[in-house]
């Protein structure tokens, strides 16, 4: 197993694009985790006089509307961009894990009934699913939480479902099932290990759409309460004071674009790394 | 293959149906009281009981649930009571600003893709492929509202050469594109990244068959060849995407709409949705998700009859 | 009736379509020569999109700014500083007794497309209509304790009314249910007009299209015969929500006419678009912090002042009105019957005696929410205020609603929410008359609109009897007395009235009322 990691870990240094990804992450979640060290300025402090300053020595990425710091604003919101994504992939993953292994080994009445939930969940426009949900639920980080669970977990699902039936049938398997291995023995030792390779992938691939979803919701005003320092509320702030000042839209947009590029390099690294078929191709 | 279409259009709709009754039983459940929303702090209780009895909001939600679907199978997607006209004039007053947007959309991500990814494969493994490559994956990362947000700031607010709001002037079709091109940009750049990637790899592919091999061989020019024939084969496995993406499309349209105050299905779900104006969020969510199911189901199908191992594969 | 409290929503939400911003530089010269290039199109954006032809199905002011143009009443508002109003089809029109009015109608005044002379039996038709409950209207509030119209001859008539109603001359005369409809053209049509283009009209304009959620386009009414005649050929009410949409899109030309957010009056002082004025007015809205005394948390009297000293008023206005507005004394505004020259509590408040106050309740610190409507003036004024109560020891929170959610949370009808409920920043829109204003705060209102539950019989009395009163000064002396009740009760503080800017091309002359809101149909060519 550590011979297995070590390898990935040593394959990955050797791609620019997932040494780039892996930089690029580790500088945001930095930022993130010591904010209070870096921020030259409390976030929540205004200061009406300095309102809409462009960036300064004094003001890196400029103020707002009420004259807070923009930059000390954005290192708090990567803590709640990190919180919901890491919390919400974790649970959504966790679920789809398991109900797409349910369905991979269950009864196909089962499976048809679990892939018609996942297939109505993915009928829903995302966004709009969020906006309906978001209105009958208290305001607040668990609610978007829960929204980015609701709309992304069949996702997880589907995928582990699939992988799970691939398996089922394969040939190491059946022979193993011949000669007795328990079914607890079967899922933990040869299904998850095998299904985890793509399901990181797509957690990789997925966390950053979470955030975004997190931003999207702020932007839209059903995210967190106002006054929050996310990175969707100051591009809301930035879209209704666009006429003030270009800088709040220009740097409440960069740590999104960053890190949606950092985890979507990183996915396609390990996609690359761990899916031999595509490895193959390439 | 009959029976598999069969199947597949039968779940389709059976999705479409418990999807929209699921969501008009969470509609149901929202707090606020349509009746103060839409006829303000000054209607006396009595208009208000007409106005709840006309609209149905007394009945048990079951019983709504039914004459809710009665009324859709007999054509009729309800009446707005704010406007006082059929939700479904609403919705088709909206619907070819989406249809516009997203068609604008996949413009740009079928011309741009291809062309990024012809491009791509021809110089394979350059610096300039490598360049691509990145970009093409960037282009998929950018978030859709922040693309929009960043094209209208930059386009539209300082550099003033597009529009920053609306759809147009009716009737005319200049005016109606240069409205056009920012929104579907925002939409369509994450899919030129799609497009480009795709098309790139079929390309590889088909460039090593034998047919092109053959062309090459009778002095035709490289360029050419790759463009004439490569491009053709290429370009089915990128309409496949697109027949996926365009339900994608759809949630991004929501957030294009909104910062480009254009009118369209986003906007009126949106709207209605804070509005509470019940008649209009069905009827715009039953064609939104209907238009989803349905671009899913033909991207589907057409991969099935491509690939035979699609359908057994469920 | 008016749309609820002026809806903003999210911004975004009602920043809708509008035509083609012509800034773009190829397309500009493709662009067909538009009217307004000529001078003969004007386009006049509006907050709120008019929905219907019919005054019964009026909600709001977007229909007020249509039927100004499309119909007549028999008096209207005259454009100025001051609220007044000018006889349109009335020849003379006067209060006969405390129950009557009794008017006269100009000769010779016309319908368009050949629906006759405009006579006594239209305007009877126009009101009694209104009081029909087969009908059903919306802004039968409006018309009070009006009985009947009585015809006396082709051109004249008397209302009879149950009860004085001195309100009848400001806000139902001028209004919306003041505008006179054509009996037989409405009757020929079933009752109720339900197109967009009604079958005649009175006004300077008339109807050519309506583009739902996008702009009703009017062209020069051939058959007008009053004195006002159209300066346009043609007029476009253009429905944008947001009032930085609006703004671009008066840059680009799209509009000649439209209000601006508080927040860029500075800006455009500064730095001005080519060729445009700003004119500021008081407006007539009334913004306020309420308690919803239900509320265990706000039972002691004490704790109710305590949040009262420890709004600063002053900041919030600089903050969030960009300080172009000022600090208001009540619901009812400069100008009006009723105005209080003062507050009990200066703007600035005090956070000392917060403080004092709260130590006398017993209270260390105080958690409280405060609920505002999902719109970037308010979100910041909330914002705002959480800073400046923290240190007198208020914890405040805020809960941000859409508009869906907002205006039922004190309604008990809509379950049980009311209960629970504890601060609210609210504004309510208003007419120029003080009786629009105390109607939502009396016991009866409990639960409906008055959602602080505030409960005084004398208000009360106050409000059902100066609506009658007509003496003007023991009108002015009882509203302002009502609203010192309303303060003393400590369930109130009151914000502002907000302020009107509104920007132009000077190519325009605009007619506004006192409030800044524009009669189009008395806007002119420079």
């Amino acid at each position: 197993m550590t011979a297995f990691k070590y390898t990935l870990a040593g394959r990955l240094m050797a791609d620019p694009l997932a040494v780039m990804a892996l930089l690029i992450i580790a500088t945001l979640v930095g930022m993130a985790v010591f904010a209070d060290l870096i921020a030259q300025h409390d976030p929540d402090a205004m200061n009406i006089a300095d309102r809409f300053a462009a960036p300064s020595a004094e003001y890196w990425l400029g103020t707002d509307n009420l004259g807070r710091d923009t930059f000390s604003r954005l290192l708090q919101g990567g803590r709640i961009a990190l919180t919901v994504g890491l919390t919400a992939v974790g649970i959504a993953g966790t679920i789809g894990l398991v109900l797409g292994m349910v369905a991979g080994f269950g009864p196909r009445w089962l499976d048809n009934a679990l892939l018609f939930i996942f297939d109505t969940l993915r009928a829903y426009p995302t966004i709009i699913l969020a906006l309906a949900l978001a209105a009958l639920m208290p305001r607040g980080l668990i609610t978007v939480i829960v929204v980015v669970v609701l709309t992304s977990f069949s996702e997880y699902g589907r995928v582990v479902r699939t992988q799970t039936l691939s398996l089922k049938h394969s040939e190491f398997i059946l022979a193993e099932r011949a000669m007795g291995a328990s079914f607890g023995r079967i899922v933990f030792h040869h299904i998850l290990p095998n299904v985890l390779g793509p399901f990181f992938i797509l957690a990789a691939m997925n966390l950053p759409v979470v955030i975004t979803i997190e931003a999207g919701m702020s932007f839209l005003g059903v995210g967190v309460p106002p006054g929050t320092p996310s990175w969707g509320t100051t591009l809301k702030d930035g879209f209704d004071h666009i006429r003030q000042t270009p800088w709040l839209i220009v740097a409440g947009g960069l740590p999104l674009i960053l890190v949606t590029l950092g985890f979507t390099f990183l996915g396609e690294a390990l996609r690359d790394q761990l899916d031999p078929k595509l490895r193959k191709s390439r | 293959m009959i029976q598999y279409t069969i199947q597949r259009i039968a779940l389709a709709l059976a999705i479409v149906v418990v999807a929209i009754s699921a969501l008009f039983c969470v509609m149901i459940a929202l707090p606020g009281d349509p009746t103060s929303v839409l006829l303000g702090p000054r209607a006396t209780p009595e208009i208000r009981a007409m106005f709840r009895e006309q609209m149905g909001l007394d009945d048990p939600v079951p019983v709504q649930l039914v004459h809710f679907w009665g009324r859709i199978l007999g054509g009729d997607l309800g009446t707005d009571f704010f406007r006082n006209r059929p939700v479904s004039e609403a919705v088709l007053n909206a619907l070819p600003h989406t249809v516009a947007l997203v068609f604008g959309a996949i413009f740009w991500s079928a011309t741009l893709g291809i062309l990024l990814g012809a491009f791509s494969a021809d110089r394979r493994n350059s610096v300039l492929d490598r360049l691509t490559g990145v970009l093409s994956v960037a282009f998929i990362a950018a978030p859709s509202f922040v693309v929009a947000l960043y094209s209208l700031l930059l386009f539209a607010v300082v550099l003033r050469w597009f529009p920053a709001i609306g759809a147009g002037e009716p009737g005319d079709i200049v005016s109606r594109i240069h409205h056009l091109v920012l929104p579907s940009l925002a939409i369509g750049l994450a899919w030129v990244g799609y497009v480009a990637r795709i098309v790139r790899a079929s390309m590889l592919e088909a460039m090593n068959e034998s047919f092109i091999r053959t062309a090459r061989a009778f002095g035709l020019p490289r360029r050419r060849v790759t463009y004439n024939y490569a491009l053709r084969v290429a370009i089915l496995p990128a309409v496949q995407v697109l027949g996926v993406g365009i339900g994608g499309m759809l949630s991004s349209a929501v957030f294009a709409e909104i910062v480009f105050s254009r009118p369209g299905i986003g906007t009126l779900i949106y709207e209605s949705v804070s509005a509470r104006n019940y008649p209009v969020v069905m009827g715009s969510m039953l064609v939104a998700i209907g238009f989803f199911v349905t671009c899913a189901l033909i991207a589907d199908l057409i991969n099935a009859s491509l690939d035979p191992r699609h359908r057994t594969a469920r | 009736m008016q749309k609820s409290p002026r809806q903003r929503t999210f911004p975004a939400l009602s920043r809708r379509q509008l035509l083609g911003g012509a800034a773009g530089l190829s397309a500009a010269a493709m662009l067909p020569v538009t009217a307004w290039a000529q001078g003969t199109q004007l386009n006049v954006r509006v907050y709120t999109e008019p929905d219907t032809a019919d005054p019964l199905d009026a909600s709001g002011f977007g229909e007020a700014m249509l039927y100004g143009c499309i119909y007549r009443n028999l008096i209207q508002y005259v454009p100025g500083d001051t609220w007044g109003h000018r006889n349109d089809l009335a020849e003379s029109i006067e209060q006969t007794s405390d129950t009557t009015i009794a008017f006269t109608l100009k000769a010779g005044q016309m319908w368009s497309d050949g629906y006759g002379e405009i006579t006594a039996e239209d305007v009877a038709f126009t009101f009694e209509r209104n009081l029909d409950p087969e009908m059903n209207s919306r802004i039968l509030p409006d018309i009070g304790p009006l009985n009947r119209v009585e015809v006396t001859g082709t051109h004249s008539g008397v209302f009879h009314f149950d009860e004085p109603y001195a309100p009848f001359w400001t806000i139902a005369l001028p209004y919306l249910s003041g505008a006179i409809m054509c009996k037989a053209a409405v009757e020929e049509v079933g009752g109720r007009i339900k197109t967009n283009v009604p079958p005649t009209v009175s006004g300077p304009y008339r109807v050519r299209e309506q583009r739902p959620g996008e702009r009703w386009v009017l062209d020069r009414n051939p058959d007008y015969s009053g004195d006002m005649p159209a300066e346009f050929e043609r007029c476009d009410i253009v429905y944008i929500g947001d009032e930085a949409a609006a703004e671009i899109a008066l840059e680009s030309g799209d509009l000649d006419f439209t209000e601006v957010a508080p927040g860029s009056v500075r800006r455009l002082q500064d730095n001005p678009p080519d060729n445009t004025d700003m004119s500021m007015h008081p407006s007539l809205f009334y913004v306020w912090v309420g308690m919803n005394m239900a509320n265990p948390k706000f039972e002691d009297k004490r704790v109710r002042q305590a949040i009262q000293y420890a709004i600063n008023v002053n900041t919030i206005l600089e903050a969030a009105w960009y300080d172009v507005a000022e600090p208001s004394t009540g619901i009812i505004a400069p100008g009006l019957i009723g105005h209080r020259p003062e507050s009990i509590i200066p703007p600035e408040g005090d956070t000392q005696r917060a403080r004092e106050l709260l130590d006398e309740a017993g209270i260390d610190r105080l958690q409280v929410t405060l609920n505002v409507l999902n719109d970037v003036t308010f979100t910041t004024a909330a914002q705002v205020m959480q800073a400046t109560v923290a240190p007198a020891g208020i914890d405040l929170s805020i809960e941000v609603h859409e508009s869906g959610s907002f205006w039922t949370l004190g309604v008990e009808d809509d379950g049980e929410r009311w209960r629970d409920l504890e601060l609210i920043m609210n504004r309510f829109s208003m007419l120029p008359d003080p009786s629009y204003a105390t109607a939502w705060f009396t016991t009866e209102q409990i639960g409906d609109w008055n959602w602080e539950r505030f409960s005084n019989e004398e208000f009360d009395r106050l409000h059902k009897e100066a609506r009658t009163e007509t003496d003007p000064e023991r009108r002015d002396e009882m509203y302002r007395r009502a609203q010192d009740l309303m303060e003393q009760s400590g369930a109130y503080r009151f914000i502002t009235h907000g302020v009107t800017p509104n920007l132009y091309y000077t190519r325009v002359e605009p007619a506004t009322r006192p409030d800044g809101l524009p009669l189009v149909q008395y806007f002119s060519r420079a």
